[in-house]
């Protein structure tokens, strides 16, 4: 109700604002217009005038200090200044300015050595952006809402406009800036004169997330982004060209870019830590087509890497901190940690192709990457994804337990021993959750690796031992890995030392029964007959015992062990077993249901 | 048949077995000459060790086990083989030591495995009189299971068997405190091991290294002399209550007559402790 009444009370205001409810919209002519003045580099490239790959971070002050902001040059890997500051917003990077807020200020300042050049009233601060030439800052809340647009050299206001509903904050991209508006529009706004070429409704979907680089803009929601091209006018996602990635639910919370109606957002947040990094290639038709055919997603200090079917590619973990924030250069994915460590790894296997560092002791706070297009040289890092998986399903720090579900069924889809054996090493580890246990358990089963038979083998080889103090880790879930395999080729004497393995423990005494099931299993499923006189005189140990023969599920796998292809004298000694008065009804009940009376 | 089915243990190591402590000079015993066996039919036995009720099949173990004919054994074998409840299978085992045979110790071994950790202790105890390298193997094996029932058993039938090789599990079982351990290390120790047990001051508890001593101390054939006051002289820096009970006893159980220089080391120690029993 109260929607109607505002949307009601904005159509009545008309007037000169470029923001009303009642406007052109979703006009293919005006936004081919729009588009076309557009200034963008032949190939992406920063935004900065010297065309260098730029970061610029903020790290944090002593008691009552002010933070810090770093300039850096990410090809030099040279600190271009420092300068204290009360940092109040992220950092926006014109062609040869930055500007953010401070205190309640806009302050530009000279981008090669960081020396303040201007100053701007910021009161009600939403949101800033910049391009090469100008900065734009929208302000307001309580009913009035103000954009303006200033020269980045002097800070001079060339042009202001109000709205009478709510502004998010605005993006900027080679002379248009994109200015979201109560939440259904996106308005395209004339950099230099403040005019509204155009503006996109968004039928299907929310316009609360706007980002651009050199090349391209998006703008949509949580659910997806439309990339901004002439097919945005249908605001439809069928007709526009529109793409959601596949972000799996461990990751949950990763976006697509800051939220441009909550302020808090617009200064440097553990909201950064969460966010999914592409680029596209341009399409005439048809959804939007991700470069690389791929995706990454930062979440706190790990990356990934996915195709566009949402399996992953490759993992990397920043050892011990979080990495702040992360960009998408077209050619790298490039993060700075809490440490100061700024990685950049190739986007398609996650090699690490620079590591470098910004040199502060203080912590990074957060970071704006200006560095579109950028590529490091030199040689790549091997690639560790395995190492990597590995470092996030052993981290200790409890609020991933959800990630390293994640890793681990990613690394269950890798073959080898190599990764059978850090599985295993997760089910030994006594700090690992439960939960993330029960998830290896299953994915040692699902794996079905062969060559991971002696790796399995080996974990069988620790038994209970009072003096000292061991005892099988995971013995059931690890016989149902080895039972897994049955059926596959496998190398006898692989095999002969799985089945000494799991006789051994058949035979020890404090093998819990759930446990003697899975062995059995095992042992039958790649033993090719070998194992049956063992699991004969296994039979008749407990087919008359209180605790073991009574139980229904060890009779009937025990039974049919036996029982399945036996010859004559083995069906003899079955039917005596039935018969014996001593025998235990779930076991004569298994062997009735497998062998005839004969 | 079921001899063919059955499979026995791995491949063993081959213990060294203790040599016999030296026997205490002691007028040879005048035994009775041997009675010709009892011919008794044991058709009524092997059918109680088989049936249904398990108080007669322990009996009927038991009188196996006493019976001097060979197809009494062979009976105690086969029903083992077949399967037995754990209250029988325990009665079995415990005859089958009656009249040991090579063939029992595949048997032993199978039963040493068991689910129940009382038919385990069985099976030890059985071993124990089997002067075999795979029994002694599973006697020091069983010295590592988690049930202290079994662990108690393996240090006895070590102890009976003198297996060397639990020597070390048992003084690390010593170090835990396990009252078995103790009593069976003090049961076979020579002069060297009585030494090294010694050394263990500090490592193991007071109580049951004072234990342990005092019982070297006692054994009639453990000796010479000089060996004991070594020991006396190791219980004397134990200060637990029971180092000074241990050589109480040692004085107790000791003539003063001949003078022997452990016994006037054990006073001297004593007297200090207690200041001469006042």
């Amino acid at each position: 109700m109260k929607a109607l009444i505002l949307v009601a009370l904005l159509a009545g205001c008309g007037g000169k604002s470029a923001f009303r409810l009642s406007s052109d919209e979703n006009n293919s002519y005006e936004l081919g217009r729009a588009l076309q003045r557009r200034q963008l580099p032949a190939q992406p490239a920063p935004v900065n005038t010297a065309g260098q790959p730029r970061l610029f971070a903020v790290t944090a002050g002593g008691a009552g200090a002010n933070k810090t902001i770093v300039a850096y040059d990410l090809a030099s890997g040279n600190v271009m200044w420092k300068v204290d500051a009360p940092v109040g917003s992220r950092i926006v990077v014109g062609g040869d300015f930055i500007a953010t807020l401070e205190g309640q200020e806009i302050v530009g300042r000279d981008q090669a050595r960081g020396q303040p050049r201007w100053r701007i009233g910021a009161s009600n601060f939403v949101g800033v952006a910049a391009d090469r030439e100008r900065v734009y800052l929208v302000t307001g809340g309580n009913g009035k809402w103000w954009i303006s647009g200033h020269d980045g050299g002097s800070g001079k206001e060339i042009w202001k406009e109000d709205a009478s509903g709510a502004l998010g904050a605005p993006v900027a991209q080679g002379g248009l800036v994109y200015v979201p508006f109560l939440r259904q529009w996106l308005a395209i706004v004339d950099g230099k004169t403040g005019k509204q070429h155009t503006r996109l409704r968004g039928i299907d979907q929310d316009i609360t997330m706007v980002r651009a680089n050199s090349s391209a803009a998006y703008y949509g929601s949580k659910q997806g982004m439309f990339e901004l091209d002439a097919r945005s006018a249908s605001g439809k996602r069928s007709d526009a060209t529109y793409g959601a990635v596949k972000v799996p639910a461990q990751l949950d919370g990763a976006s697509y870019a800051p939220e441009v109606y909550d302020v808090v957002q617009q200064q440097y947040t553990a909201n950064d830590r969460k966010r999914v990094l592409w680029t596209t290639t341009p399409v005439a038709q048809g959804p939007m087509q991700l470069g690389g055919d791929g995706y990454a997603v930062h979440y706190f200090r790990y990356l990934f890497g996915f195709g566009v079917d949402g399996g992953m590619r490759w993992a990397y973990s920043q050892p011990r901190v979080e990495l702040v924030a992360s960009d998408h250069t077209g050619n790298a994915i490039v993060a700075v940690s809490a440490a100061g460590d700024v990685v950049a790894l190739d986007p398609q296997t996650g090699a690490v192709k620079s590591r470098k560092s910004l040199g502060t002791t203080s912590p990074v706070l957060g970071a704006t990457f200006d560095a579109d297009g950028w590529a490091p040289t030199g040689q790549a890092e091997p690639i560790e994804t395995v190492a990597a998986l590995v470092s996030i399903a052993r981290d200790r720090d409890a609020r991933f337990d959800r990630v390293k579900e994640l890793a681990v069924g990613a690394l269950a889809k890798l073959p080898g021993p190599e990764v059978t054996s850090q599985l295993l090493a997760v089910l030994a580890d006594n700090r690992a959750p439960q939960k993330l246990k029960d998830a290896v358990v299953d994915l040692l089963v699902e794996r079905k690796d062969p060559s991971s038979l002696p790796v399995l083998t080996q974990q069988l080889s620790v038994r209970t031992d009072y003096i000292a103090q061991t005892e099988p880790e995971a013995l059931g879930a690890v016989a149902k890995a080895i039972a897994g395999l049955g059926g596959m080729t496998l190398d006898k004497a692989h095999v002969a030392a799985a089945l000494a393995a799991l006789q051994s423990q058949l035979e020890t005494g404090t093998t819990a029964v759930p446990d003697l099931i899975m062995v059995v299993k095992a042992m039958a499923a790649i033993g090719g007959g070998a194992e049956r006189p063992v699991l004969v005189s296994h039979l008749l140990l407990y087919r008359a015992d209180d605790d073991v023969g009574n139980d229904v599920t060890w009779a009937k796998v025990v039974v049919a062990a036996v029982a399945g292809k036996a010859k004559a004298p083995e069906r003899e000694l079955l039917r005596q077993v039935a018969a014996d008065p001593r025998t235990k009804a779930p076991v004569s009940g298994a062997i009735r249901d497998l062998i005839s009376p004969e | 048949m079921l001899a063919g089915l059955l499979v026995s243990g791995e491949a063993v190591a081959q213990p060294a077995e203790l040599p016999p402590p030296a026997p205490a000079p002691r007028p040879a015993p005048k035994r009775p000459a041997p009675k010709p066996p009892k011919k008794v039919d044991l058709a009524p036995e092997v059918t109680a060790l088989n049936g249904a009720d398990d108080d007669a099949a322990m009996a009927a173990a038991t009188n196996l086990g006493t019976s001097e004919q060979p197809g009494a054994h062979d009976a105690l074998l086969d029903a083992l083989a077949f399967g037995l409840p754990a209250r029988v299978a325990v009665a079995a085992l415990a005859a089958l030591t009656q009249h040991p045979a090579p063939a029992d110790v595949a048997a032993l071994k199978r039963y040493a495995g068991h689910h129940t950790p009382m038919v385990r202790a069985a099976a030890i105890n059985a071993l124990a009189s089997y002067p075999n390298p795979e029994a002694r193997v599973a006697i020091a094996g069983a010295l590592h299971d988690p049930a202290g029932l079994v662990r108690a058993a393996a240090a006895g039938a070590a102890a009976k068997g003198r297996v060397r090789d639990a020597v070390e599990p048992m003084l690390k079982l010593l170090a835990k405190g396990e009252e078995a351990s103790a009593r069976a290390l003090a049961a076979i120790a020579d002069p060297d091991l009585a030494r090294k047990l010694a050394d263990q001051y500090g490592k193991v508890p007071d109580a049951s290294l004072a234990l342990a001593l005092g019982l070297i101390l006692k054994r009639q054939d453990f000796g010479p002399d000089p060996a004991r006051v070594e020991i006396v002289r190791a219980m004397a820096k134990i200060q637990d209550i029971a180092a000074t009970n241990q050589l109480k006893d040692y004085l107790d159980a000791t003539p003063k007559n001949p003078p022997r220089p452990s016994r006037q080391e054990a006073e001297m120690v004593w007297s200090a402790r207690t200041g001469g029993g006042k």
